[in-house]
């Protein structure tokens, strides 16, 4: 039985589009922060936070409380606060005898808990009665349709089947199904964790287990007829048709069917979609995987479970499911609220006997007695809250005058308002955070300068970055300024000892050229220590030996243990000291010409000609000689038919030797379309001169530093150091593709420092004085250390100048730990600088710090601009700060080339950060301390969970309340207003995002002295300075 | 006969199977806390004072019946969400092993104390169900969770009773089974390793009762806590029960 094609690629495409909500997920290896309502981007922020929050059974906004802990801390502008409400109000019908005005800003700034409740039975005539206590009407019926129309909204639609029956029978169907699902991701895309490996991985995800499945049923999917449900079915498209068919659901639900079931476990889906589409991944390529895939091991694992012979009396399809609710729909109810934990907890046992001996008369005795009883309870819940914000008003009498009709208005507008309040919130406290801006932009120009600062230094525009450039200023006669962290190189990198290519730029980018470390010193021995720990692995992941090797070596990690926690600092230099250190290394940044390139294809090619004699044949090394390989190079290469030096050499017969020239071909791949290959890797290699010069002219007219450079140019990349720490590469640099830094500075330094760059710079009106050294540096952000690299290639007249410039980072980074080591510490107080590095390069190597550093969190600002325009203002880590003068950048390349690329990973970070603090069990990872590293690509929390996407409690949240404040990413462009506008324009992902309100956007004219806010489709002019008497809130709101 | 017929009533209050059915039935029709409290205090005394009128040794079956019985109370407890029924189960089954000690012929004065080393945390548990009843309408697990956040104080003791009662270290309960197990040791190695089983079961499901109440996310309804006299009432008899824990730890050696 096969499937024709054209349906099958209708299923595939089905599953493409079901899968576009699900966003990315990343190997952890190289974390990159991203949007989880990604795939929602396309709808305004509300609109997606709805669909999203439904979907992925999500919190969107924060608790009130929280909310109302920023007012009370004065986060929150009142002003905006109040418009809002007045916004709402206006479009609402008037209640009579109520200020809704002052209701709801009450109910907003006095209530911790929901006001308007949703009720199933309770109508506003019993609420009514509740409210005067008078008699309620108990003789009015349920109404059965409504009753079950209800069910069908709550359990048909997109509802997974074995959903809707775990919730009517309280069987644990999805437990095991998501416990199966996730043994077999674990085993499949396992990436070297596990000693034991699943077999036959190459054939693709479905295949792979679908052979093990349909033979192994009773020992590993503890006997599920599993084969029953594939039966001859070899194609997953073949099953998930088959499934879906059987399951009764009609074929124009399969897309939102699709999305609900893959969204149940969105973290091996979103890493599944993300491995799909990197095509070039290693474990890609190897073992192919994809959601289809997914898709049908799930449902076929979903059936399998429904069909076991203990639910075999449970309506398993959508119709059993339409004819239980049609037909029983009070047992039905029943049911529901049983299993959905909403029964009234007095209940449970009646309602579960009533069930269980499932009389029908009892049933329906059960059912009349329960729904009385709940419409009760719903109708003084709702009277008592009413009351409670009638009281808070001062209005306790207006609720008894309400006759129910205007009762029932006045809790339709509170249900409304209560659904839509995160929003209002959430606009205040942006507001907010753009007032305390405006007050603080400096519009003034700088003095022009009659001598070039001591030192200039380019850092990246990550948050971190502003602290520590702050306090370099504050040091000496330094300037800063900030681009993105790649500094505009995009690298494919090879490191020394590592056989794959790690992308050192945004995500967003493809990167062409390959850069290739290549030890400067012979290759030594293995550090005996490395050796050791090799081994001890491989007993640890062994399925036996652990046992043996905890009798006979465990003492040895318990000294390790005491040495990380008592004395992590002291112990970790000491350990140090056993590893060889990396030796010397160099980039090779420069383009190879064509010889060079052919050369070095010839090169390899004779070497691996030379191996290929002395295994084939047999031959000495010092035998084989250069015109040997030469005619064995050329044969292969079908230049010539035959190697004579070989046949002289050797008693080879003529059969032999053309036996021996087809195996180079065929194994040693010595033939010209390998060689063709081989060019195109080697012309990846390194930098043409014009792309360097492109690249230095980019880089450095972006951030506009075109003349007056300084002696040095310091190109500071950062990354973080810690321990113990899965998380560790979210903290370092996402526009380097959550790697560190300095090779791309090393990189942009090699190119700024050529004299034939610098020469043709002066065509782009780049003028590099002879003086000038860029010097690639690294800031280590859980430590504050900044470092400097390659000082031994510095003019000899620069070295006397280093200890100054030392001396001023140095400076810098105890004063940046000093301001930044209270926010870690439980109850912050002040510490000296010395103790504040000390405890910082603590954080560094404390195996049971679970939080080195806050990292992006606390994000709020990205600021396009001069450095002018805040240096004077300590924006305490919060603003991701992008150098920027329009003045030379007339046809807006330069700021759309920012907003194209830094821009968006910002927007991505800042999202990452918001949802994982709204709620941080659903978006967020949960706290790191049960997180297990999963298949050495992801965390788990505890042994087996969906994979932990977003970003840990630990980073967001300080004492279970937000750390960070979740408010959207606050753009601010310093730009003439049309300028600004068009290139807004131009660049269709930013257009979206603001248009949808996923950022906020600023823009501070400087000609004009204005500040234009985009808001609702409409602008919000005000006049630059604020106003410095009236709150910055109130003239932003007003 | 008449021995007979004492054999048989004691069973019925140190509950063997199927005879344990009724103390459940009768601890399930109980709605006052006092009444509960003092039906989990007497009933295996009055087991206890039959046994002492017994003028024959207990016969070696018994023991295997005993071990049964506490197995399967045991078992059930892991699938129940009610505490009342809860706390009815874990009585059956804890006091059921006190056939042991009697089987070794340990004096009936100290197997009064192991009884009441059991009860006394069983009645702080229906005096606790009793508080979510008051504030919930009922004592059952997966209706609201939540409570460490809701409750706070009330949690605490919560576990600590529960802790107590699934016979956690230091609390009496603890060294009644390590010394049940001695006991049994003696006799029927088997039956020392069927005991261990059945602690770990009552772990199991003290852990899932626990889980079901405490964690979670509270929901929107605002229960009052402990006031600090409860609390304190709470905390008295949890000390006393630890003393008289560490003070029994003579008993072992």
């Amino acid at each position: 039985m096969t499937m024709a094609l054209g349906k099958k690629l209708g299923i595939r495409s089905m599953v493409y589009v079901s899968g576009e909500p699900i966003p990315f997920f990343w190997p952890m290896r190289s974390f990159i922060h991203h949007n989880p309502l990604h795939g929602l981007e396309d709808l305004p922020f509300a609109e997606a936070v709805a669909i999203g929050t439904r979907l992925f059974h999500g919190r969107g906004f924060l608790p009130r409380r929280d909310y109302k802990r920023y007012l009370a801390e004065n986060r929150v502008a009142t002003g905006e606060l109040e418009a809002g409400i007045e916004e709402f109000v206006a479009k609402q019908a008037s209640v009579p005898g109520i200020d809704l005005e002052r209701w709801l800003m009450i109910l907003l700034t006095s209530l911790d808990h929901t006001v308007a409740l949703k009720g199933k039975f309770a109508d506003a005539i019993d609420i009514h009665a509740a409210l005067t206590d008078t008699k309620p009407d108990t003789g009015r019926p349920v109404d059965e349709s409504a009753l079950a129309d209800t069910l069908r909204a709550e359990l048909l639609g997109d509802r997974p089947v074995y959903e809707a029956v775990d919730i009517l029978f309280g069987t644990e169907i999805q437990t095991d199904l998501d416990e199966l699902v996730i043994k077999t991701c674990l085993d499949f895309f396992d990436e070297g964790q596990s000693v034991w490996h699943m077999p036959g991985r190459e054939q693709g995800l479905f295949n792979a287990w679908s052979d093990l499945a349909a033979h192994h049923d009773r020992l590993l999917l503890d006997g599920l007829p599993v084969g029953r449900v594939l039966a001859d079915r070899t194609e997953p498209e073949e099953v998930i048709a088959a499934v879906m068919d059987s399951l009764g659901i009609p074929r124009s639900e399969w897309v939102a069917c699709f999305t609900r079931e893959i969204a149940q476990l969105h973290g091996w889906a979103g890493f599944i979609r993300w491995r799909g589409n990197a095509k070039r991944y290693h474990w890609t390529r190897r073992f192919p995987a994809d959601l289809v895939d997914f898709l049908a091991i799930r449902l076929t694992l979903a059936q399998a479970l429904l069909n076991t012979r203990r639910h075999r009396k449970l309506p398993v399809t959508r119709m059993a499911l339409e004819d239980a609710i049609s037909t029983h729909t009070r047992e039905t109810w029943l049911r529901y609220e049983l299993h959905s934990g909403s029964i009234l907890p007095a209940w449970l046992r009646p309602v579960e006997e009533a069930l269980l001996r499932g009389r029908e008369p009892l049933v329906d005795k059960v059912f009349e007695d329960y729904s009385l009883a709940l419409r009760k309870q719903e109708a003084d819940t709702q009277a008592e809250r009413l009351r409670e914000l009638a009281a808070a008003c001062g209005d306790e009498d207006v609720l008894d005058r309400l006759p129910p009709d205007q009762l029932d208005d006045l809790l339709r507008i509170l249900q409304q308002f209560e659904r839509e309040e995160g929003m209002i919130w959430l606009q205040a406290m942006e507001k907010h955070a753009m007032g305390h801006l405006l007050e603080n932009v400096n519009l003034t120009l700088p003095e022009e300068r009659d001598k070039r600062p001591f030192a200039q230094a380019l850092f990246c525009i990550d948050t971190r970055s502003e602290r520590i450039r702050r306090h370099l200023e504050s040091a000496g006669d330094y300037e800063t300024f900030g681009i993105a962290g790649f500094f505009g190189v995009p690298i494919s990198f090879m490191e020394l000892g590592k056989g794959s290519e790690m992308h050192l730029c945004p995500v967003l980018l493809k990167p062409k050229n390959l850069v290739l470390e290549i030890a400067t010193a012979p290759a030594g021995d293995v550090a005996a220590l490395s050796v050791l720990e090799k081994l001890l692995h491989e007993l640890k992941e062994s399925v036996l030996t652990p046992y043996v090797t905890v009798e006979a070596i465990g003492m040895l990690f318990g000294f390790d243990m005491i040495g990380k926690t008592i004395m992590p600092q002291g112990y970790a230099r000491w350990r140090q000291r056993l590893y060889r250190e990396k030796p010397g290394t160099h980039l090779l940044l420069d383009k190879l010409d064509r010889e060079q390139a052919n050369s070095i294809v010839r090169a390899v090619q004779r070497a691996v000609v030379g191996k290929a004699v002395e295994l084939e044949i047999g031959l000495k090394p010092e035998v084989i000689t250069d015109d040997m390989v030469r005619e064995l190079r050329e044969a292969a290469l079908g230049n010539t038919t035959s190697a004579p030096t070989l046949l002289e050499a050797c008693s080879l017969t003529d059969e032999e030797e053309r036996d021996f020239i087809q195996r180079l071909r065929n194994v040693y791949r010595i033939d010209a379309a390998f060689a063709r290959l081989q060019m195109e890797q080697v012309g990846r290699i390194g930098f043409s001169l014009e792309e360097q010069t492109n690249f230095v002219a980019q880089a450095l007219s972006s951030i506009g530093l075109k003349s007056g450079m300084s002696r040095f140019v310091l190109l500071v990349g950062h990354g973080s150091t810690s321990e113990n720490n899965p998380y560790e590469s979210a903290l370092d640099c996402g526009a380097c593709g959550g790697n560190h830094g300095l090779t791309n500075a090393k990189a942009l330094a090699h190119m700024a420092n050529r004299p034939q760059v610098r020469n043709r710079l002066r065509y782009h009106g780049i003028i590099i004085p002879e003086d000038t050294w860029f010097i690639p540096a690294m800031h280590d952000t859980v430590s504050d250390r900044l470092r400097l690299y390659e000082l031994e290639r510095i003019p000899s007249s620069h070295v006397i100048y280093l200890d100054r410039l030392r001396s001023g980072l140095v400076a810098a980074s105890r004063l940046c730990a000093q301001e930044r080591l209270p926010e870690l510490q439980l109850k912050p107080a002040p510490v000296d600088p010395g103790s504040a590095n000390r405890d910082a390069h603590r954080n560094a190597v404390d195996w049971s710090q679970v939080r080195p550093e806050w990292g992006l969190s606390g994000n709020a600002y990205f600021i396009i601009g001069r450095r002018n325009l805040t240096r004077d203002f300590p924006l305490k880590g919060r603003a991701f700060l992008h150098s920027y003068d329009y003045r030379a950048d007339a046809r807006r390349r330069l700021l759309e080339s920012i907003l194209t690329g830094p821009l968006v990973v910002g927007q991505w970070i800042n999202m990452e950060h918001y949802f994982s603090t709204v709620d941080n069990e659903r978006f967020g990872s949960g706290s790191k301390v049960y997180h297990n590293v999963a298949g050495r690509f992801g965390v788990m929390t505890g042994n087996l969970s969906d994979l932990r996407t977003g970003l840990p409690s630990q980073t967001v949240l300080k004492q279970g309340q937000p750390w960070h404040q979740p408010i959207r990413l606050v753009t601010v462009i310093e730009a003439p207003f049309e300028h600004a506008w068009r290139s807004i324009e131009e660049v269709a992902t930013i257009k979206h995002l603001v248009r949808n309100g996923w950022i906020r956007l600023m823009i501070i004219d400087p000609e004009k002295k204005v500040a234009k806010i985009y808001a609702d489709d409409d602008w919000i002019s005000l006049p630059l300075p604020l106003d410095a008497t009236t709150p910055q809130s109130e003239s932003i709101a007003s | 006969m008449t021995e007979i017929l004492i054999l048989f009533l004691a069973g019925l209050f140190l509950p063997l199977f199927p005879l344990s059915m009724g103390f459940n039935w009768l601890l399930g029709r109980m709605q006052s806390p006092v009444l509960r409290a003092l039906a989990l205090l007497l009933w295996p005394q009055a087991g206890l004072l039959l046994i002492s009128q017994l003028e024959f040794a207990v016969p070696d079956w018994f023991l295997l019946l005993a071990l049964a019985s506490s197995g399967f109370y045991a078992f059930r407890a892991l699938a129940l969400r009610d505490v009342g029924e809860w706390s009815g189960f874990l009585a059956t089954s804890s006091w059921a092993f006190l056939w042991i000690p009697i089987h070794a012929g340990t004096a009936i004065m100290n197997v009064q104390l192991y009884a009441l080393g059991f009860s006394v945390p069983l009645v702080l548990l229906a005096f606790l169900g009793a508080g979510l009843e008051r504030r919930f309408g009922a004592a059952c697990t997966g209706l609201y969770g939540g409570l460490a956040e809701s409750i706070p104080r009330f949690s605490t003791i919560l576990v600590l009773v529960v802790l107590a009662i699934i016979a956690t270290p230091l609390f009496p309960a603890f060294f009644i089974m390590l010394v049940t197990i001695t006991q049994a040791m003696s006799v029927m190695p088997a039956i020392a390793a069927g005991i261990a089983v059945v602690w770990l079961l009552w772990s199991w499901a003290g852990a899932l009762l626990l889980q079901g109440l405490v964690t979670g996310t509270p929901d929107d309804s605002r229960p009052a806590d402990l006031h600090t006299g409860a609390i304190l009432g709470y905390a008295l008899i949890l000390v006393l029960l630890l003393v008289a824990g560490i003070a029994g730890m003579g008993v072992l050696s």
